[in-house]
């Protein structure tokens, strides 16, 4: 570098105003940060679901309850006399991308509290990040056992079910009407994994066989291969255990295979985005929901449902949206409770706290199980009616309570450690 | 040979260049070393800035084979994931021990880049370019199908980043410690890929990419030259992605994938494939962007997809390629 040394290494003075204005510049593109009253400070939620990719359709339910949620915080006086901000991140759906917006929301935005999730794989992948962060994260909608099962951690809580939950609440169903015969298409991911281990213990345990398990990778738009061999194996049900638009590629390519002929066709999780994205012929099937819009004589759920239809431009809410609203209305009881921001004590008061019943919207008891951090509340298992239009898309067989099926938490493995 | 590999590859002596680029690395450096000082200032946060230090080294590293050498692989993202992988599995399987587990992620992308070079190496162009997707493909699918090792799509969960151990006293590294473990490292691949530059090594990798047929009347081996670089530049992202691991204690297949190894490659052209800074610039745009934008509206790719668009289309060589014509100009 000093073989040309023969000019002083001087700015000139053109130079040095470009830097200046581009120092400027920088300045100015750097976000304007919204300055509070001391007192006012907002206790902020970060929330971490997908607004695109596969999981986009859920994710931006789960966003719409949570923001329903936040405004009748505020509008009743906020959380702890303080406003509530939700600070919204796009996790993509995927565990890597989630985990740099926790990061970002933990280190710039200085979340007080993390919710969010679709997929399993991000629900596990931020259970861990929180408990390395001490702050609390409640899981809306990723359903793999693990998360309050082995891998549960004294940081996270479960808002929606878990994977045996969604298994045993129709397996019942499944086996008697169908037959003994199934076959399986699985996403590759523990979502879809823990489905399958779960569906497959019982139908052992009752005396059925497995005849083959296709694992279809997560976004997915081709299943022609995976229905093939459904076909040549020639079960008496097919399970589809995909979700989200994988879902919706899966049923609308079945019905075109002629599958739905053949064989019945049904499976564990069923989701309103899901149904009302798929064409009238593929609408078909017998599944569990995890929350319905339309329960006669259940106090409340008529006025939430109206209250969300004029918020959010006529649409029914749906499970995801109910996970939403259900996640940050917890947070709000146990900070009251606490009456503290501390990790710690909002744990120990989220531990058995029971859902009012304009935040349960559903029969019965609605709690957060404190032993393994898990929400017990009911399933709606049922089929897709043949003359479905939207809203009506699902008729609810019966109301199952999660507290009749749910694993006790020494069978999901949890072993719950504070820190001391 | 050296001086007529020179005369082929060194751009034209300018002058008054060397004093302001001198004073420009200088303010490179002493922006990098204050980061924790100024960036939560102007509403960033460290663990960004480390980010975006982990990419640049990436980026420089497949640099050195995409712009001195003129192999574009579109493959690099496998190296990455190998180094992600290896010291995860490292620190989960054998000790938890932070150096070690950096030097077997490095060794792993490294030591596979070294591998897959001779099978690369022959082809020109687009075929090149295949190949190294194949490749990284290839270790993509291991990774996703390999689920009792690498945990398949969930990712690989379960290590950390363990205190640092010196002498007898162990030192936890936080946002900041992190930070300035992975600048000192940073400083290191950079000062390494300068010598590389300035040595008969990184004259003959410009050869092989201005003129292959010159290089080989004169007896050179240029297969050889490739190789060299495929593989430098595979130890160096293997040594980004181990970094990267243990910056979110946590990988997934995603960083085997071909997007990301189409990403580094964006960040070479954003900031000038021919620059020594160039391929750093363009991590801090991409990444900053991609920060930033994905903050403000779901349809962040677009904005990115655009901003590579117009880059290109104004600026073909690049960020600082420009800035450097208008000063000559």
């Amino acid at each position: 570098m000093s073989e040309n040394n023969d000019t002083s290494g001087v700015i000139e003075r053109r130079n040095l105003m470009k830097i200046g204005a581009a120092v400027g510049a920088a300045g100015l593109l750097a976000s304007p940060r919204q300055v509070w009253a001391a007192s006012g400070a907002p206790v902020k939620i970060g929330m971490l679901d997908p607004r695109t990719g596969t999981y986009a359709g859920n994710g931006g339910d789960e966003i719409r309850g949570a923001k329903m949620a936040t405004d009748q915080i505020n509008g009743a006086g906020g959380m702890l006399g303080r406003p509530l901000q939700l600070v919204v991140e796009d996790s993509q759906g995927l565990p890597g991308p989630a985990i740099s917006k926790a990061q970002k929301l933990v280190s710039q935005d200085k979340v007080d509290f993390l919710i969010g999730s679709v997929s399993s794989a991000v629900s596990e992948a931020l259970s861990q990040f929180a408990q390395q962060k001490k702050i609390l994260y409640v899981d809306t909608g990723g359903h793999a056992d693990d998360v309050t099962g082995t891998k549960c951690a004294w940081t996270t809580f479960r808002t929606c079910s878990t994977t045996w939950m969604l298994t045993s609440g129709d397996f019942g169903t499944l086996f008697k009407k169908f037959g003994k015969k199934w076959f399986f298409i699985t996403p590759d991911y523990s979502f879809g994994h823990a489905l399958e281990r779960d569906y497959t213990a019982q139908l052992k345990q009752a005396g059925g066989m497995s005849v083959g398990n296709a694992l279809a990778p997560l976004g997915t738009s081709d299943f022609s291969s995976y229905l093939i061999r459904a076909r040549a194996a020639n079960p008496d049900v097919l399970i589809c255990l995909s979700a989200g638009d994988d879902l919706v590629n899966l049923l609308k390519q079945a019905v075109q295979f002629g599958i739905d002929k053949r064989m019945a066709v049904a499976g564990a999780l069923q989701e309103m985005e899901v149904l009302e994205a798929l064409p009238k012929q593929a609408l078909l099937g017998w599944w569990t929901m995890e929350w319905y819009w339309n329960q006669p004589g259940v106090p409340h759920v008529a006025e939430f449902v109206d209250a969300y239809k004029k918020q959010f431009g006529g649409k029914v809410p749906t499970a995801r949206v109910w996970f939403g609203f259900v996640s940050v209305h917890a947070i709000a009881m146990a900070t009251a409770k606490a009456q503290s921001l501390d990790t710690l004590k909002v744990v120990k008061a989220l531990e058995g706290l029971e859902l009012p019943p304009e935040i349960a919207l559903q029969p019965g008891k609605c709690y957060y199980r404190a032993e393994d951090h898990q929400m017990i509340a009911n399933m709606f298992p049922g089929h897709v009616p043949p003359d479905a239009t939207y809203p009506n898309l699902f008729e609810v067989a019966n109301v199952v309570p999660e507290a009749q099926i749910a694993q006790s938490p020494q069978a999901a493995g949890c072993h719950m450690t504070y820190p001391s | 040979m050296s001086t007529m590999i020179r005369g082929v590859a060194a751009s034209p002596p300018r002058r008054s260049a060397i004093g302001r680029r001198e004073i420009a690395s200088g303010l490179i450096w002493l922006l990098l070393l204050l980061v924790p000082l100024w960036l939560p200032a102007i509403g960033g946060y460290t663990d960004l800035a480390t980010r975006i230090l982990i990419y640049g080294m990436a980026a420089t590293g497949l640099n050195l084979l995409l712009g001195q050498t003129g192999g574009l692989s579109f493959g690099h993202a496998a190296y990455f994931g190998l180094g992600t992988y290896g010291t995860g599995l490292f620190l989960i399987h054998v000790v938890p021990s932070l150096p070690l587990a950096i030097i077997a992620g490095t060794l792993l992308g490294g030591i596979a880049a070294v591998l897959v070079g001779p099978m690369v190496m022959k082809r020109r162009g687009i075929y090149f370019s295949m190949i190294t997707i194949a490749f990284g493909q290839m270790f993509y699918f291991v990774a996703v199908r390999w689920n009792g090792l690498t945990g398949g799509e969930d990712g690989l969960t379960g290590f950390s980043r363990v205190p640092l151990h010196i002498g007898s006293r162990s030192v936890a590294l936080g946002s900041t410690g992190y930070y300035y473990l992975v600048f000192g490292l940073f400083a290191l691949v950079m000062l390494v890929v300068w010598q590389i530059l300035r040595s008969p090594l990184g004259h003959g990798f410009v050869a092989a990419r201005e003129n292959a047929t010159r290089l080989r009347f004169l007896g050179v081996a240029v297969e050889r030259q490739i190789w060299a670089s495929f593989a430098i530049s595979g130890f160096i992202v293997g040594l980004a992605g181990s970094l990267d691991s243990l910056l979110v204690n946590f990988t997934s297949p995603a960083n085997f994938q071909w997007q990301l190894s189409g990403e580094f490659v964006v960040m070479c052209v954003l900031g000038g494939m021919r620059s020594f800074w160039g391929p750093f610039l363009g991590a801090v745009i991409f990444i900053g962007a991609q920060d930033y934008l994905s903050s403000v509206t779901q349809n962040w790719m677009s904005l990115i997809g655009l901003i590579f668009v117009l880059s290109v289309l104004f600026f073909p060589n690049g960020l600082l390629g420009f800035i450097r014509g208008r000063a000559r100009a």
